[in-house]
């Protein structure tokens, strides 16, 4: 560890330690080991393979990594259309502000029977926290290493467990704000025991520099059900750093979206692990960039045992000097036979200075396995626009109408019906902000 | 409605029309054949204005105002229309909300007011039906999937919807059958007023039994080399091109 910024985040984990959650205890020990990997591993950087598209090493040099003050004094949420897109849907909200739980702006009333929520270091002393917590993945190391990060330095979060049968009666939103520059380290931990369902809605927002974050740690029991819509809408001078990782029991089906329509770097990973037969996972996202935004997708799916399904699409159009990048891998392991694994990507150019890094691959050490990984960067058709606007439409509404078909395949994905009417309409809004 | 005069068009540094003549009146329909290559998509490409169609000499006044020095939107909401040889398949806009766009846009641009979704629906199957577009078509993305006549029967709906003033349409017969035929030629009749002019392009005087001409044209390597009237499709007909300089193709 030489370098500033991993030097940095260390001194503050120092300094933060005895006031972090779960001093004392199985997490304060948890957090020295891993700080020490931290340290040894340091930043990733671009020499490795999985971070060769974004140094983080490099992006975080600059950034303010002393944690963002907790936020005193009123505070309205913004009324951003990004703030207020799901706000027509009837859900549970919980709101956090610079990284910490606010319970004044929560509406948590009446959870149903079965669901328990709270927030990080409530749950601490519960077996199944510890469990989730000490899950590894290990199939794509250096870039779960970065976990480590967060597991030194976590501090607050949401904490949902379902009961075995039970299904969330509404969708429960987790609202991220960004009010002041800053780090937050966030651990969200999700367990749905078997037959258990829930929606859960996740928005990060803010207008600041901040450097948010997030591991989500999700299990899902035998035959539970977990839909996760995201959005991401950060100000151009945010870094936003996610890894969700979700182990699924037999017969479980996860349904993950991801819409990205404002950050400055963002780096998002997705890890799924199978560890029983028949289950179904769905990772799939859309994004919209411009300006020198800078986006990063990472998918590693595991397709540990037989029988599984694993579908991942992303979409995105790329305006200005923005960047998008996609790596993705789906592994089938010797032993799972009958693996259904996809993995698409698809990037539109909108201008010359945007560029595109997509890189699916498949490691396929079983025979009888229906796999394919696939991606396109492209433009969008003339003679499409031309036969738009023969038809008298203006020239920007016709790109509008092609750039939102080409995107509409991936949002129809996302696994609720009103929040993915809320996606296009924020979609549609990009473009008229964005002016093409 | 439409003069074109000495119009010389070049396509990527080849001269593809070589000076065309040609006066439309309101309310004419001029049917324009000639062997393949000899440049009739050419032409409609132009005065829809399609890039890559550069005008070295000549003009193109529509309405009196000048055709080229218009965008390709501002044409159409002039009320330039062309119905493609090869419509296009756009993947993920259907057809129901790309007519309804396309209207709207035309009506916005003229200073109309704008439908709202109830009147849209109610024209658009007024429009749909006559031509045998189902709503399962509507509902579909445009043209993909469609079957050739489909995508033909598609482009004459959007004709019917926009009520151009200027109508060209690029072999809308080829790949129908004949019932197919007969409803295309209705549906295009419908509109025949003496405030719209039409230039038909075809191969076959088949059609131009049912869409009558009031003018023929045979174009033959970029030149127009003979006008008459609706008799010249017969002739044709017989006789083929031959003796009408058609060494192009
Ligand atoms: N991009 C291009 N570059 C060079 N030549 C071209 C290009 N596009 C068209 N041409 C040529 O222009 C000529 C006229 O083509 P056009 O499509 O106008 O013919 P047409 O009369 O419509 O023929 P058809 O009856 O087969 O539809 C042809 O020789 C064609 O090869
Ligand atoms: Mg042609």
């Amino acid at each position: 560890m030489s370098e500033k910024a991993t030097q940095k985040l260390v001194e503050t984990y120092r300094g933060a330690q005895s006031a972090l959650p779960g001093a004392g205890g199985w997490l304060a020990r948890r957090r020295e080991t891993a700080i020490d990997a931290f340290t040894q591993t340091g930043l990733p950087h671009r020499r490795l393979e999985e971070w060769k598209y974004t140094d983080l090493r490099q992006v975080l040099e600059k950034a303010i990594l002393v944690p963002a003050p907790a936020h005193d004094g009123a505070l309205v949420l913004p009324e951003l259309h990004s703030a207020t897109a799901f706000s027509a849907i009837d859900r549970y909200v919980l709101v956090f502000v610079n990284g910490v739980y606010q319970p004044g702006l929560s509406q948590l009333a009446h959870l149903s029977k079965g669901a328990e929520l709270c927030a990080l270091a409530e749950v601490l002393h519960e077996q199944w926290a510890k469990d989730i917590v000490e899950r590894r993945f290990d199939d794509a190391r250096q870039a779960e290493d970065i976990v480590d990060l967060n597991t030194a330095l976590m501090s607050d979060g949401a904490c949902l467990r379902i009961r075995k049968g039970v299904k969330l009666d509404k969708p429960l939103h987790l609202f991220f704000l960004g009010a002041d520059a800053g780090a937050s380290h966030t651990r969200n931990l999700i367990l749905l025991e078997n037959e258990a369902e829930a929606t859960i809605f996740e928005t990060h927002m803010g207008e600041v520099a901040s450097f948010a974050d997030i591991v989500t740690d999700v299990a899902l029991g035998e035959g539970a059900k977990l839909n996760h819509v995201k959005l991401q809408d950060e100000s151009s001078e945010a870094i936003h750093l996610s890894t969700m990782r979700t182990r699924l029991a037999a017969s479980s089906k996860l349904s993950s979206f991801t819409l990205t329509l404002g950050c400055g770097v963002s780096r998002g990973q997705n890890f799924v692990l199978f560890s029983g037969e028949g289950a179904e996972a769905n990772v799939d996202g859309a994004y919209a960039l411009k300006g020198k935004q800078h986006l990063d997708q990472f998918c590693v799916i595991d397709h540990a045992v037989p029988g599984c399904t694993s579908h991942t699409l992303f979409k995105g159009v790329l305006d200005g000097a923005s960047e998008g990048v996609f790596q993705g891998k789906v592994v089938v392991r010797p032993q799972a036979q009958k693996t259904d694994g996809r993995q698409m990507t698809h990037a539109l150019l909108l201008s010359r200075d945007a560029a595109m890094n997509a890189k699916p691959e498949l490691e396929i050490y079983a025979d009888d396995v229906q796999c394919a990984h696939g991606s396109t960067v492209g433009e969008l058709s003339k003679d499409a626009i031309f036969y738009l606007r023969s038809r008298g439409i203006p020239e920007a509404e016709a790109r509008r109408l092609l750039v939102l078909a080409f995107l509409d395949e991936t949002l129809e994905l996302a696994p609720h019906e009103d929040a993915r009417d809320a996606l296009k309409l924020l979609v549609s809004d990009w473009f008229s902000e964005a002016g093409l | 409605m439409l003069e074109i005069k000495n119009l010389h068009v070049t396509v990527d540094g080849k001269e593809i029309l070589k000076g065309i003549d040609l006066d439309i009146g309101a309310g004419e329909v001029h049917a324009i054949m000639g062997p393949n290559g000899s440049g009739k998509s050419t032409l409609s490409y132009v005065l829809a204005g399609r890039d890559g169609y550069e005008v070295t000499k000549g003009s193109v006044r529509f309405k009196g105002k000048d055709l080229l020095d218009m965008s390709v939107d501002e044409r159409a909401a002039a009320g330039v229309f062309l119905a493609f040889q090869y419509p296009l398949e756009i993947p993920g806009v259907t057809t129901m909300n790309f007519l309804k766009t396309a209207l709207n846009a035309q009506r916005k641009a003229r200073g109309e007011e704008e439908l709202d979704a109830v009147r849209f629906l109610k024209l658009v199957r007024e429009k749909a039906k006559p031509l045998n577009v189902t709503d399962d078509m509507l509902k579909r993305a445009l043209n993909v999937g469609y079957s050739g006549g489909e995508k033909k029967r598609a482009e004459v709906l959007q004709m019917s919807l926009l009520e151009p003033s200027l109508a060209v349409l690029d072999e809308t017969d080829s790949g129908l059958d004949i019932d197919a035929l007969k409803t295309v030629a209705e549906g295009v009749n419908a509109l025949r007023s003496p405030e719209r002019a039409m230039i038909v392009i075809t191969h076959y005087q088949r059609l131009l039994d049912y869409i009558v001409p009031d003018v023929v044209h045979v174009l033959s390597n970029g030149r127009i080399v003979k006008t008459g009237g609706k008799e010249l499709a017969h002739e044709l007909e017989k006789s083929g091109y031959a003796g009408y300089g058609a060494d192009a193709a």
